[in-house]
């Protein structure tokens, strides 16, 4: 779990409709929450950018590029937003996520290393290296 | 959904390993025509903002955050592998940059999303307050 990445860490905020049986006050003293807490990771220079998705949008897939609903028919946990952090060890970045508002109300957070590279690139690298060995 | 959109649109490259069945040949293939899609869009200017994920990491959930799990790669065949943020107004326009991209052809899936002005909640709670004393009028 001390993975290092100097590129920084990803937060992926998941949930579908959380929020549903909150009233107007509670959601938007959440929101204040939540504002307050990027502002705050802003201000440290931890967070270094963060957006909120609208609750709409489409999936393209396969072969054929067809475009369908998405994700909210598939998904009880579908993107609401993600935080961009700027720590350079797994454990800052859980610490961190542990801290968002939302997971009382069932919010989950995805943490994610930022590639340096293309992971894909890093592969082919590895295999002409198994190939030459 | 052609209301113009200031923000921008994500697009999030969704697939687990889609490229594991390749030869390094072809992933080398599938990689230059990757990077020459997105030099294209980039000298075009429409890329605010781009980054790939290594895969692994963690996910937190619990009421106070305690429950660390590895994640998400055990859990979907859709993990995130990357994002892309466009600098294009239309969700039309989006969705067709993402008809473009050359990694669809191996099966991976590109989730196309808006990005918002504020945090949805907070609209979603002034529209329900506005609902409510609508209500409270009618009574």
């Amino acid at each position: 779990m001390n993975t290092q990445s100097n590129n920084g860490y990803m937060l992926i905020f998941r949930g579908t409709d959380w929020y549903k049986g909150l009233s107007p006050e509670q959601m938007q003293q959440v929101a204040d929450q939540w504002m307050a807490w990027f502002n705050r990771l802003k201000d440290e220079g931890t967070a270094i950018a963060g957006n909120p998705l609208e609750r709409e949008g489409k999936i393209v897939s396969g072969k054929n590029r067809v475009v369908s609903d998405g994700p909210f028919a598939e998904s009880k946990e579908t993107i609401g937003g993600y935080f961009l952090l700027k720590v350079n060890t797994l454990d800052e970045a859980v610490t961190i996520a542990q801290q968002c508002p939302g997971l009382p109300y069932g919010i989950r957070v995805e943490v994610r290393p930022v590639a340096g590279e293309c992971p894909m690139v890093a592969e082919v690298r590895a295999e002409s290296q198994l190939a030459s060995a | 959904m052609n209301t113009p959109n200031p923000n921008g649109h994500l697009l999030l490259f969704r697939g687990n390993e889609w490229y594991k069945g390749l030869s390094s040949s072809e992933i080398q293939k599938v990689l230059d025509h990757s990077r020459a899609w997105f030099e294209r869009l980039a000298a075009q200017g429409k890329v605010k903002g781009a980054q790939a994920l290594v895969r692994k990491g963690a996910i937190i959930s619990g009421r106070k955050g305690q429950i660390v799990s590895d994640g998400p790669f055990a859990e979907s065949k859709e993990a995130i592998g990357g994002y892309l943020l466009l600098d294009v107004e239309t969700l039309e326009e989006a969705i067709a940059i993402a008809q473009t991209s050359p990694s669809l052809a191996y099966g991976t899936s590109i989730e196309v999303r808006p990005v918002a002005e504020e945090c949805p909640l907070a609209a979603c709670a002034r529209e329900l307050a506005r609902e409510e004393q609508l209500e409270a009028a009618n009574v």
